[in-house]
């Protein structure tokens, strides 16, 4: 399992291709911002004009910032999930894993506001600290549901089913919540519910992406366990792996990952589940260590790229995120499901 | 000869509760030296997986022990068994782009870091197994697109790329068409004889067992098992014992199972 040249020069195009897309997202917008402001004001030189220097760094910055750390996140999580499950459908948004970070910030709001907090605009650590805690616990529960389901069913479009049903059952106990809520709290988790990668303070999207790279790195020194479960369990056990003991540390990496990549900016549709397919079809491989760099490069590109999209050219407000994301992934989930009825036949 | 794999009085089957358990075979006693090649045969659900799971670790034993090189698999990590036996089995792969040199590189897994990033002499040793089961034109080839028979060899290589003693089959040759069968076994037999690995494989076909095993091992249902010679075996009655099915049993000149014919002419002549 060697990486070629070939396979390199491509990783270094999507690189630079990252850093293009970044810097296209703090020019582009309702108000187009001359490309040497945006040196300047990134460098921190010369005669930098205010208005710019506030519409970059405050807003377009961490917006692209949480949209990079978004991409990372779930593209390496809805890698795990496909390789760990051995499902090419299994995906952070598909198995409920988001449905269930969002459980978790739900609880934590409602619990907040009994106490007169608005847990998601408050600018208090502990409250942050907690939101992304209870992410976490959310997701890691949804995941553990699906860890038992599978291990009694095989079918991989049953586990999604079963994935689906337990996002609509957190859905309607997200429902009632709500009703109990004040009308406070319940307008900022609808926002929040709708997906945004704008609502992220500096500080905020800078933790997002350097826990993303944090978590993702520990991922690279599962490659040879991830590339043995390719084969199945039996297979990557006579080969001494120690496979209860890998999938349970992927599977809360990727519990963690997914909390990350929703926490502030709320469930964002598809991603997960489509950055994977894209990067195995584009490199041709299941080999993990091309694929982690390559999902880990295709979205972020991906996410900036649909940040991009959603600042719509010449209105003065966005598309909300999820509706591009989804219009980019969902048409990934039929491909792969008629693609897979192709192999069936054949 | 040096005895690869020691089994003793083991039972094997399943654990039901904490104090019911199902036994399949009890008091197992087997040994498979270098450069042997054995065959499991057994009918079906008489326990020739459960007692393969079971030699592997998938699975606990009920009682007894399994050693390797002298050493009990209890007291080994599954890195170290790794070293030890390597494994064909019937589980299916279905990853779209694993390219056959990926799935035998795999067979390095034991001896790499965690990256499993392969030395040059890895390399080498990956051309040679799948230069030995003829496979080595095929090395970019995606796995997916390869006949049974095909991958059935890439797994064997991958199998030979782990270079372990010992080579467990589950199954080598169900689903291939009677030309690579021959082909498969004579490999088999060429590993064994040849190149000193002790093999073992479980396997249905009566006749290709028979033909290229130095030994059998038979288990059979109500816990019943026998080993030793397949001609001996065969001679001996023993063979059908284990596997004739009411009328249909073994005829042990061609080596095909048939159904008696019960001519009754009485019968006739009564009706007249």
């Amino acid at each position: 399992m060697e990486t070629n040249s070939k396979t390199t020069s491509w990783l270094i195009i999507f690189f630079v291709l990252v850093i293009l897309l970044f810097l296209a997202n703090l020019w582009y917008g309702s108000v187009l911002i001359p490309w040497q402001e945006i040196f300047q004001i990134l460098t921190g030189s010369g005669d930098i004009n205010a208005v710019y220097n506030v519409i970059v760094l405050d807003y377009r910055f961490p917006q692209a910032i949480t949209a990079m750390a978004v991409g990372m996140a779930l593209g390496v999580a809805g890698l795990i999930l496909q390789t760990v499950f051995r499902n090419p459908l299994a995906g952070p948004s598909v198995l409920g894993v988001s449905s269930g970070a969002s459980l978790g910030v739900a609880l934590v709001v409602f619990a907040g506001s009994m106490y007169q907090f608005n847990m998601l605009n408050s600018t208090s650590v502990f409250h942050e600290i907690s939101v992304v805690f209870a992410a976490l616990l959310g997701s890691l529960l949804v995941l553990s549901i699906i860890i038992s389901a599978s291990r009694r069913i095989s079918n991989v479009v049953t586990i999604l089913i079963i994935g689906i049903m337990i996002g609509y059952t957190v859905s309607a106990i997200v429902g009632v919540i709500q009703f109990f809520s004040r009308a406070e709290e319940l307008h900022s988790y609808i926002l929040w519910g709708l997906g945004s990668f704008s609502k992220t303070s500096v500080n905020q999207s800078i933790f997002l992406l350097g826990a993303s790279m944090i978590v993702s790195a520990i991922v690279f020194f599962y490659v040879k366990g991830l590339n043995a479960l390719l084969l199945g369990d039996h297979y990557a056990k006579s080969l001494g792996i120690h496979v209860r003991k890998t999938q349970m540390i992927m599977i809360i990496i990727a519990g963690l990952l997914i909390a990350l990549g929703t926490v502030f900016t709320g469930p964002i549709a598809f991603i997960g589940l489509a950055i994977p397919h894209l990067a195995r079809n584009f490199f041709k491989t299941s080999n993990h260590r091309i694929l982690m760099p390559a999902v880990v490069l295709m979205g972020v590109a991906l996410t900036l790229g649909c940040n991009l999209i959603a600042k719509m050219p010449g209105y003065d407000t966005s598309l909300p995120i999820n509706a591009v994301t989804s219009l980019v992934g969902a048409p990934v989930i039929i491909w792969v499901i008629v693609k897979r009825g192709k192999v069936k036949r054949a | 000869m040096k005895a690869l794999l020691e089994i003793k009085k083991l039972e094997t089957g399943f654990e039901l509760s904490r104090k019911k358990s199902l036994s399949l075979h009890k008091a197992l006693d087997f040994e498979l030296i270098e450069g042997q090649f054995v065959s499991l045969l057994g009918p079906n659900g008489a326990g020739k997986s459960t007692f393969l799971r079971t030699l592997l670790g998938f699975q606990n034993a009920l009682s007894g022990e399994v050693l390797y090189d002298g050493i009990s698999s209890h007291d080994m990590e599954v890195k170290e068994l790794a070293k030890k036996v390597a494994v064909v089995l019937t589980d299916k792969i279905d990853e779209s782009f694993l390219t056959v040199n990926e799935i035998v590189s795999t067979g390095r897994y034991p001896y790499t870091g965690f990256s499993g990033r392969l030395t040059d002499e890895d390399r080498i040793l990956i051309n040679d197994a799948l230069n030995l089961v003829g496979m080595l034109p095929f090395s970019e080839r995606s796995f997916q697109q390869l006949s049974d028979g095909e991958k059935q060899k890439v797994l064997i290589a991958r199998a030979l790329a782990q270079q372990t003693p010992l080579i467990f089959l589950d199954e080598p040759v169900a689903f291939i068409d009677a030309p690579g069968k021959v082909e498969i076994m004579e490999l088999l037999k060429h590993l064994s004889h040849t190149h000193q690995k002790g093999i073992l494989a479980a396997t249905h076909d009566l006749e290709a067992a028979i033909r290229f095993s130095d030994q059998l091992w038979l288990l059979g249902k109500d816990g019943k098992v026998a080993k030793g010679n397949p001609w001996e075996l065969l001679s001996k009655g023993i063979m059908s014992s284990f596997f004739d099915k009411g009328d249909v049993i073994l005829n042990t000149e061609k080596l095909r199972f048939e159904k008696i014919q019960i001519t009754n002419n009485l019968t006739d002549e009564t009706t007249i």
